[in-house]
């Protein structure tokens, strides 16, 4: 008996083709049941998300026929009847167990390294363990990949680092100021990328938001959103005495924020670290800024670099992780597979 | 073995301070990224060396060994030794060890040179002088927060990826740790002065015309400015990180100096 995966991803398929393969998650108990009264395999756990379904299965066929019946299997269920080419993948041992163990790490995920895909994983095989469709072949399998995945987020940089400009803002405002606590946010414009900021803000329990915007039926509508209050465009400098984070982005041709207006309210803000996300462009705080003391400024350039080179730190991890998976895969399958019974 | 003395173990805690220095190079280019166990023990093992000198000398003296300059130098690096070792428990701050072991090597470096130990006359009456030298520890490690507020303060708008990627803390922390660290220097420097003025007065000496004092009462009023700066000009954050080091660059480089001109430190 062999481990074998089908299925399709975002790698191979586009969310067109991805949403007519997906599994409704109540009905994935039931297919699993009818999969294994099919006899294609004794042992099965479905996969199924925005950015993948697959099913990996312990099937005593030879993998070439089980990758048929598989097929046929997933063809049908959906009743697909368009043409497909090379959408689906066909993975037998090792590569199957390999390809696992890549999903449970966030290595084959679409933002690389992220840990929501191995939650997702745990689910689908506890749901196939709790209707037991699985044995000891897929049991050890999955046991072994969450323990993978675990291994590569503690002793590699995978998982590293901010890889969006929101989270990278949050991460900056981490290295500034003791607590996220207590602070105080002006989002000034409101755009969609400052939303998001801000919701990162508020997700690591920033104190307050005000929004403040041009048409201030937008700020209302944005912090009524955010559970912040508005400002009016002309009133926002009144309130920077409080203010620790200011998020610009506003359409101004010139800069909403320069030095000559910005030195008195850092006076009456007793000097206290101002951090400036400026995501405008053109933009809206003025450069020599950043040269004032205690003031902290980053346009969206300075956050996609830093979010851009996290990214590459992760992918030069890649092949530290995959050379961990060969190595656990090997171990896995070296060993002979006791209590390997197929499920009743 | 009468030949191996105090002296000797000294010597041995400030090879591995050395080697702790040595090591924090290839720290200081990787950015403070990594917990860095390694120092840790470097130092808790030049520690242990270090407090057993120190032990020998005060139980030979019968009282703290802070008696000439050698004694004091090496009483002012056990405080920054044992502060860290403290904070160093807590993994994530453990990567201060980079910080701290230079300034133990060159202090341990400047306490073994051969006419800062001269030897005793009879055992002196406490004159605050262990409260002065735990001050400028407190200094010290002022100095080495103010150093990495500086870094940091300086990567987070020159050097973003770098600053993003150290371990270092937030600066408000490092900001309020130099303050503190400062706050709780200078008052020990001023029980310290005090304690010296009653114990002098009450042996009719001349305290005020002692070079060390007056040293001692500028350094004191140098780190007063600062706090004065700090607290009612609200001036924290990098000029006050500055004044920190500059302060006890200073102290360092004249310590030795005031020390050796002082009459009353010689008697």
């Amino acid at each position: 008996m062999s481990i074998v995966a089908i299925g399709l991803s975002h790698r191979t398929a586009p969310v067109t083709l991805r949403e007519r393969f997906a599994f409704d998650h109540a009905r994935i108990p039931a297919t699993l049941q009818v999969l294994r009264d099919s006899r294609i395999v004794d042992e099965a756990v479905i996969l199924s998300t925005c950015n993948r379904v697959e099913i990996y299965a312990a099937t005593s066929l030879e993998p070439a026929q089980a990758f048929a019946e598989l097929y046929q299997f997933l063809i049908t269920t959906h009743d697909y009847r368009d043409p497909i080419n090379d959408e689906i993948y066909r993975l037998a041992e090792p590569h199957s167990v390999e390809h696992l163990f890549k999903v449970a790490s966030g290595l084959d995920s679409m933002v690389l390294g992220e840990t929501e895909i191995l939650g997702q994983l745990k689910q689908a095989y506890d749901l196939a363990l709790k209707h037991n469709h699985t044995g000891g072949r897929l049991n050890k399998a999955f046991q072994k990949a969450f323990n993978v995945a675990k291994h590569i987020r503690t002793d590699t940089n995978i998982q590293r680092g901010s890889i969006s400009v929101g989270s990278v803002a949050v991460e900056l405002a981490e290295k500034i100021f003791t607590t996220l606590t207590d602070r105080n946010v002006l989002v000034i414009g409101a755009g969609d990328t400052s939303e998001k900021t801000a919701r990162s803000l508020l997700s690591r329990g920033a104190k307050s938001i005000i929004v403040t915007n041009r048409s201030h039926d937008k700020a209302v509508a944005l912090a009524t959103e955010l559970g912040g209050r508005a400002v009016r465009f002309d009133d926002w400098a009144s309130e920077f005495a409080d203010i620790d984070i200011a998020i610009s982005s506003t359409s101004a041709p010139d800069y909403v924020i320069d030095r000559v207006k910005l030195a008195p309210l850092m006076k009456l803000r007793k000097n206290r670290p101002l951090l400036l996300i400026d995501i405008a462009v053109p933009r809206d705080i003025e450069p020599e800024v950043n040269l004032m003391e205690n003031v902290y400024v980053y346009n969206i350039d300075d956050l996609q670099a830093i979010a851009a080179d996290y990214l590459k730190q992760r992918q030069k991890e890649i092949a530290h992780c995959e050379q961990i998976i060969i190595e656990k895969v090997r171990e896995l399958l070296a060993r002979r597979w006791p209590g390997a019974t197929a499920a009743t | 073995m009468t030949w191996f003395t105090d002296r000797h173990l000294f010597l041995l805690a400030v090879l591995l301070y050395g080697a702790s220095t040595a090591y924090s190079v290839s720290l200081w280019r990787k950015g403070f990224r990594e917990d860095n166990r390694i120092n840790y023990f470097l130092l808790l093992a030049g520690f242990c060396l270090h407090i057993t000198a120190m032990g020998l000398r005060g139980f030979s003296l019968k009282h703290c060994p802070v008696n000439n300059l050698f004694e004091a130098t090496m009483f002012v690096g056990w405080a920054i030794v044992t502060a860290y070792l403290i904070i160093g428990l807590v993994a994530r701050l453990r990567f201060l060890g980079a910080f701290v072991s230079p300034v133990l090597f060159f202090l341990g470096v400047f306490a073994l040179m051969p006419a800062l130990d001269p030897p005793h006359g009879p055992k002196p009456e406490f004159s605050g002088a262990g409260v002065s030298v735990q001050a400028y520890g407190a200094f010290g490690l002022s100095a080495v927060a103010g150093l990495m507020y500086l870094i940091q303060e300086h990567n987070l708008k020159f050097n973003k990826l770098q600053a993003m990627l150290s371990l270092l803390p937030p600066l408000q922390r490092l900001d309020v740790i130099t303050f503190r660290l400062l706050r709780n220097g200078f008052l020990l420097l001023t029980l310290g002065l005090g304690i010296g003025t009653v114990v002098l007065e009450k042996h009719g000496g001349e305290y005020f015309t002692d070079v060390k004092v007056l040293w001692s009462i500028l350094v004191w009023a140098l780190y007063l400015a600062l706090l004065i700066m700090r607290v009612k000009f609200s001036r924290g954050g990098r000029r006050f990180a500055w004044g920190a080091v500059i302060v006890f660059a200073f102290l360092l480089l004249t310590f030795w100096g005031s020390t050796l001109l002082s009459p009353i430190h010689h008697q």
